[in-house]
C-alpha cells in the first residue's frame, strides 16, 4: 500500500466511523457533507483552494456562517470610520438607541435588514447556480434570489419590498450584488441603524479559500448617510452540518414586554 | 468533595462547549426586554417546556426562603442554537430538578433570560442567551458556582 493510499484509507475508515457515530435522530448535524476536500485525519480542510463553478467563477455555493454574533454594523466599520449619519438618520437612530431597540420590527418575526444576517450566527445556504443565486437563511426561515441573468436593476420600483430587488455579476473573483427597492420599514441592524425606501445596498462577496469569505456590504441612503459607508464580514464555511428550521412567528411573546429602558 | 467533583464536571462540560461553534441568532434586543445586571439563581423543578420559536421557555416551580412555590418562566436560546449546541427537545423534562442563572425581566414578573442551566448531575447546558451574561465561554461555569 503507497502511503496515499493508505492516508486515504485511514481518511474513509475515518469518515465511516464518523457517520456511525452519528445519532439516528441527528441526521442533519454531523453528517458528512459529501464532496468537500477533507485532511487526512477527515476533518474538513478549509484552506484548500476555492472550488470553481462550470463557467470558470468561484462557487460561493455552501452554508456560512459568521464566527461571532454582531447586531450592530458599525462593529464592522474600518477604524476611524463612523457611520455618515445625515441630521434625520441621526434623530431616528438616537430615538432607537434611547429605548433599546424595543420597535425593532424583527423583534416581531418581521425581516431583519439584510447586513445583519450575515454577522448573527445563525448559518445561511449559498446556492450558485446560472441565472440565480439563492440565499436560504435558516433565521426566520427567509430566502432571497439574487438574479444573474444580466437584467438590471429596476429603474423604477413600483411595489417596494422589505427585501428589495437583487441582481449579481462577477467583478474579476468578487461577486457583487447590488439591491434596491427597499420599503423604508427595515432596520439594518438590531441597534437601530436606519434606512429610507432610498436605501441601496451593494455586497461584494470574495471566497478567499474552500473555507473563507470575506464581505464587504456598502450601505447608501441620501436620506439617512450622507455618503457611501461600507462594514465588513467574515464568513466561514460550515462544513457536517444543514439548515435546520425557525418558524420565528410559534411563540413570539417577547415583543409584548419590552418596555426598552 | 462531591461539590468539587460536580465543578470539574462542569469544567469539562464547558470547555467542550468552548470549542464547539455556537451560534446565536438574537432575534431582538436583550436590553429591551432583561436587565443583565439583575441576575437570579433559580433551583427549582421544571413544571413545563416550550420548545419553541423565537425562544425556548423552560417553567420552573421554585421555593422560596418562606417555602412558598413561585413558578418562574425561563427564557432560553432558539432551538435550533440550543439543538446544534447539544441539546435534544428532552434534554430537561417535567420533574427534572434544575439551576438556572439568568437576567430578570424588566417588567418585573418572574420572568428571566437564561445564561446557564446546571443539572444535579453536573451536567451543564448552553443557554443560547445574547445578553451580556450569555458569552457561552462562561455561562456555564457561571452556573457551577
Amino acid at each position: 500500500m503507497t502511503r496515499d493510499a493508505r492516508r486515504g484509507a485511514v481518511a474513509a475508515a475515518l469518515l465511516v466511523v464518523a457517520v456511525l457515530s452519528t445519532n439516528a435522530t441527528a441526521q442533519w448535524q454531523g453528517y458528512p457533507t459529501p464532496g468537500i476536500p477533507r485532511k487526512a485525519d477527515g476533518t474538513f480542510d478549509a484552506s484548500a483552494p476555492v472550488p470553481r463553478a462550470a463557467d470558470g467563477k468561484p462557487d460561493l455555493s455552501g452554508i456560512w456562517m459568521a464566527p461571532r454574533i454582531r447586531v450592530d454594523l458599525s462593529q464592522g466599520m474600518k477604524r476611524g470610520d463612523a457611520v455618515p449619519f445625515t441630521a434625520e438618520g441621526k434623530r431616528i437612530f438616537d430615538e432607537r438607541r434611547a429605548t433599546n431597540s424595543k420597535d425593532d420590527p424583527g423583534a416581531r418575526c418581521l425581516p431583519t435588514g439584510i447586513p445583519v444576517r450575515a454577522t448573527l450566527q445563525t448559518p445561511f445556504k449559498l446556492l450558485q447556480t446560472p441565472g440565480v443565486t439563492a440565499i436560504l437563511y435558516e433565521s426566520r426561515t427567509q430566502f432571497r434570489q439574487i438574479l444573474t441573468d444580466g437584467r438590471p436593476l429596476p429603474k423604477e420600483v413600483d411595489w417596494p419590498a422589505w427585501q428589495g430587488f437583487s441582481v449579481g455579476r462577477w467583478d474579476g473573483e468578487t461577486f457583487v450584488v447590488e439591491t434596491m427597492g427597499f420599503n423604508g420599514k427595515v432596520w439594518l441592524d438590531q441597534v437601530g441603524t436606519p434606512a429610507s425606501d432610498a436605501l441601496k445596498i451593494t455586497e461584494r462577496f470574495q471566497r478567499r479559500d474552500y473555507g473563507h469569505m470575506d464581505l464587504e456590504m456598502i450601505i447608501e441612503d441620501r436620506k439617512m448617510y450622507s455618503r457611501p459607508w461600507s462594514t465588513f464580514a467574515e464568513l466561514l464555511f460550515q462544513p457536517d452540518t444543514e439548515l435546520l428550521e425557525y418558524i420565528c412567528e410559534e411563540n413570539e411573546r417577547d415583543s409584548a414586554r419590552m418596555v426598552g429602558k | 468533595m462531591r461539590q468539587h467533583t460536580r465543578h470539574v464536571l462542569i469544567a469539562i462540560c464547558c470547555s467542550v462547549g468552548i470549542v464547539a461553534q455556537m451560534p446565536l441568532g438574537a432575534h431582538h434586543s436583550f436590553a429591551a426586554e432583561f436587565d443583565s445586571t439583575k441576575v437570579v439563581t433559580l433551583n427549582g423543578v421544571v413544571t413545563k417546556v416550550e420548545w419553541t420559536n423565537p425562544h425556548t421557555y423552560f417553567h420552573v416551580d421554585v421555593t422560596d426562603d418562606q417555602g412558598k412555590v413561585v413558578n418562574w418562566a425561563v427564557e432560553g436560546g432558539a432551538p435550533n442554537a440550543l439543538y446544534r449546541a447539544g441539546w435534544k427537545p428532552t434534554s430537561l423534562k417535567v420533574g427534572d430538578r434544575v439551576t438556572i442563572v439568568a437576567s430578570r425581566a424588566k417588567d418585573g414578573s418572574n420572568l428571566a433570560n437564561a445564561t446557564s442551566f446546571s443539572l444535579p448531575d453536573g451536567r451543564c447546558l448552553f443557554a443560547g442567551s445574547s445578553g451580556p451574561n450569555g458569552d457561552a465561554t462562561t455561562n456555564c461555569r457561571q452556573g457551577g458556582r
